[in-house]
């Protein structure tokens, strides 16, 4: 492979050179013959998921292969520091990594705290530390969280925090590792507006997403990864993909569910009040707006896993399927057929179904026989659709399903959507997707301050 | 410490009342409700199998067909008696070590360590904050697989929630360890961003606690405050003064969060 050489690799902040690395046992490279050069600016890094790109990202701090393990060829180095050999605690000064989930990389309880965790492991001065992490924090935007405490704040606020506090430290290179992924199109946003602004003063800000329509413009670097290899192209001719909306068989039948005037809520304080909403057999209903606007619990109102404190809920009879957020938690069998095997044969083992219908669908026919926690992360997330939604419920419920999915995913989890929906199951979908909305949601209802407002498919948000 | 080190009921409820007392002082008696139900569950837990499974003692309250398995013979007075410090210890311990979740933050609790324990605190800190993640885990994964036709019949059928949740838990786990060394954790000697000020009122209550310890210490190895035990024949346990004033210091923190607040 030729190297991939950056457009400022005159200032290269860090380099990769003819770099193999193999995880422990592995049987191939999880990269192979990496050659790159990382400038100051922006740079977009995208590959489908379990295509070396989050490995690619570990490289840069050493935590591949230092915290990993495994087998290791050619050279890198960041900041003049030469990865191989120098501990990832001590290469955390240089380049500040932020992850995908905001809730597994807090330290500590106060933003103040928080953010001040990687200057007190540098041993900055005491002195020092209070107006460093002032900086930080207006440096991202969210110099009014000081002092709050973690636990309260959303999302998207958690990953900016996770950003000021690799700010603090004054790395030359940031990493940022799909963290818009768990985040509202409006956190998201804020997010990858202070990722751009942290390229001011000669830093190199490297993020890695699935989602690129935010990032192309302000991008001056553009890395796919795929099966380990690394290709650099040119930003501006990257176009947007988008999912196909598969062809709908039948209108919709008769109303399936409904929710009259119903009030739902934690510890008898309601997230939604007098709400009412139908849907009928073969319609597929997307519930949209911000995170903590009340969609988790209506679905979960709808499902019958929450009682309703006032109002009335109606169900179909039969299966309902139900698909939590981090649906990976539930895997645990010892094949990815198992798993679907374990929800057919409870649900009353309908007659003919079997495992590999849908696990055709999913594209995992291949992987049927794999230890579910052995696969890719985007793999994972397929399997663990394969496991909920086998056979056919009546009413299938489905809460923020492409959460970090890549367009190959996200694609095999419309096509097992329209197969419900055309074979009958009402559907309803809380999802911040506009590309999952606009390919299947035939009605759009946005859920915030727990009240309903319905809108078109294609209609944006009052 | 004073909890663990006597067999002494008496002293044993006096700590268990400056626990709850600093308790409610502290973070007020709506925050604790929770502990305090699940203290006393514990200790009605502690009672009751003392109660049922040792048939020992001389004051027999009433008796059990011996052919019942397990819970047939004689119950009685002692093992009752038993039983309640039991659960008068595990409360005690319970309520003695909740100040540390339920009126600091993991920082405040940090920053008091000694250099040396630095590391392994801020180590604790981070698991603790996985306690809350563990449990939204539990809650989705057994609705989730009740969802899929699950249902809990017996010990085993358990395993569906809990093993998922168990390697959920472990993954969770090594990416913050993973997030941890990223950024620095270990590198060698840390800084604080505001190290710990001791107010007079806080080696007021210092003082006062290391003395009861000294003073409970001092009353075990002279033998003032001695063992007790209820078999064969209940005795009411022996009392000192100088043990007593030792349990009584141990309301120091309840006193001083008073009339804080």
């Amino acid at each position: 492979m030729h190297p991939a050489f950056h457009p400022r690799a005159a200032v290269a902040i860090a380099q990769l050179d003819h770099f193999t690395y193999s995880y422990p046992g592995a049987a191939s490279a999880a990269l192979r013959d990496v050659s790159i050069r990382i400038g100051p600016g922006l740079t977009v890094v995208s590959g489908s998921s379990g295509s070396g790109k989050s490995t690619l990202l570990r490289v840069f701090n050493g935590l591949v292969p230092h915290f990993h393990g495994g087998r290791v060829s050619g050279a890198a180095t960041v900041a003049g520091l030469d990865i191989l050999v120098t501990p990832t605690r001590v290469l955390a000064r240089n380049a500040g990594f932020v992850f995908q989930d905001p809730e597994l990389q807090t330290v500590y309880a106060t933003v103040d705290r928080e953010v001040a965790f990687g200057l007190e492991n540098a041993a900055v001065p005491q002195a020092e530390i209070a107006a460093r992490v002032s900086e930080a924090l207006r440096e991202v935007g969210i110099e009014q969280l000081e002092g709050r405490a973690v636990r309260t704040l959303s999302g998207g606020e958690r990953q900016r925090v996770a950003l000021a506090s690799a700010l603090a430290v004054r790395p030359r290179l940031v990493v940022l590792d799909e963290p818009t992924s768990q985040l509202d199109p409006a956190g998201a946003e804020l997010l990858l507006a202070a990722a751009r602004r942290a390229t001011a003063d000669g830093r190199a800000v490297i993020v890695a997403e699935h989602r690129l329509s935010r990032l192309m413009p302000g991008a001056n670097a553009f890395l796919v990864v795929d099966r380990g290899l690394v290709t650099e192209t040119d930003p501006a001719e990257w176009r947007p993909a988008h999912a196909p909306a598969p062809p709908r068989l039948h209108a919709p039948g008769e109303e399936a569910w409904s929710v009259s005037g119903a009030a739902a809520g934690f510890d008898g304080v309601p997230v939604l009040e007098d709400v009412d909403l139908a849907g009928r057999a073969g319609e597929v209903i997307a519930l949209a707006g911000p995170n903590g606007g009340g969609k988790t619990t209506l679905l979960r109102l709808i499902a019958g896993l929450a009682a309703p404190m006032s109002g009335k809920v109606t169900r179909p009879a039969g299966r309902i399927a139900y698909l939590p957020q981090n649906p990976v938690a539930l895997l645990h069998r010892q094949s990815v057929r198992a798993e679907v095997q374990f929800t057919i044969d409870r649900a009353g083992g309908q007659e003919g179904e079997r495992p590999e219908r849908i696990l055709r669908i999913l594209g995992l026919t291949e992987l049927a026989d794999r230890y579910p926690r052995d696969l890719s992360s985007g793999e994972r997330q397929r399997a663990a659709i394969a496991a909920v939604l086998p056979g056919t419920p009546q009413l299938v419920l489905l809460d923020e399903p492409t959460r970090g999915m890549d367009l190959a995913a996200r694609c095999a989890l419309i096509a097992v959507v329209a197969d419900l929906r055309d074979r009958g199951a009402a559907i309803v979908i809380a999802t911040h997707d506009e590309d999952l909305q606009a390919a299947l949601a035939d009605r759009v209802v946005d859920v915030a301050r727990g009240t309903l407002t319905e809108r078109a498919p294609h209609e944006l948000p009052a | 410490m004073v909890v663990l080190a006597t067999t002494n009921p008496v002293y044993k409820t006096l700590v268990l009342a400056a626990a709850l007392a600093a308790l409610v002082a502290g973070a007020g008696f709506r925050r604790t409700k929770r502990l305090f139900i699940a203290a006393t569950l514990v200790a009605a837990f502690a009672v009751v199998l003392n109660f049922v499974s040792a048939h020992l003692g001389a004051t027999v309250l009433f008796t059990l067909p011996e052919q019942l398995p397990a819970v047939g013979g004689p119950y009685t007075l002692e093992a009752l008696a038993y039983g309640a410090t039991g659960g008068v210890t595990v409360a005690a311990a319970l309520a003695a070590a909740a100040p540390f979740s339920l009126l600091l933050a993991s920082h405040e609790v940090m920053d008091a360590l000694p250099a040396a324990l630095s590391r392994t605190g801020a180590a604790v800190a981070a698991a603790l904050n996985l306690v809350p993640a563990v449990g939204a885990t539990f809650v989705q994964v057994s609705e989730a697989q009740r969802m899929r036709g699950w249902r809990p019949r017996g010990p085993r059928s358990w395993a569906e929630v809990a093993v998922p949740v168990v390697l959920t838990s472990v993954e969770s786990s090594i990416q913050l360890a993973e997030a941890m060394e990223a950024r620095g954790f270990g590198s060698g000697p840390r800084t604080h961003m505001s190290p710990v000020r001791m107010s007079s009122q806080d080696w007021v209550l210092v003082i006062a606690s290391a003395s009861a310890v000294a003073l409970f210490a001092v009353s075990i190895a002279a033998g003032w405050a001695g063992p007790w035990a209820p078999y064969p024949v209940l005795t009411a346990p022996p009392l000192d003064l100088r043990p007593l004033i030792a349990c009584i210091l141990l309301f120091t923190p309840a006193l001083q969060w008073r009339s804080r607040s």
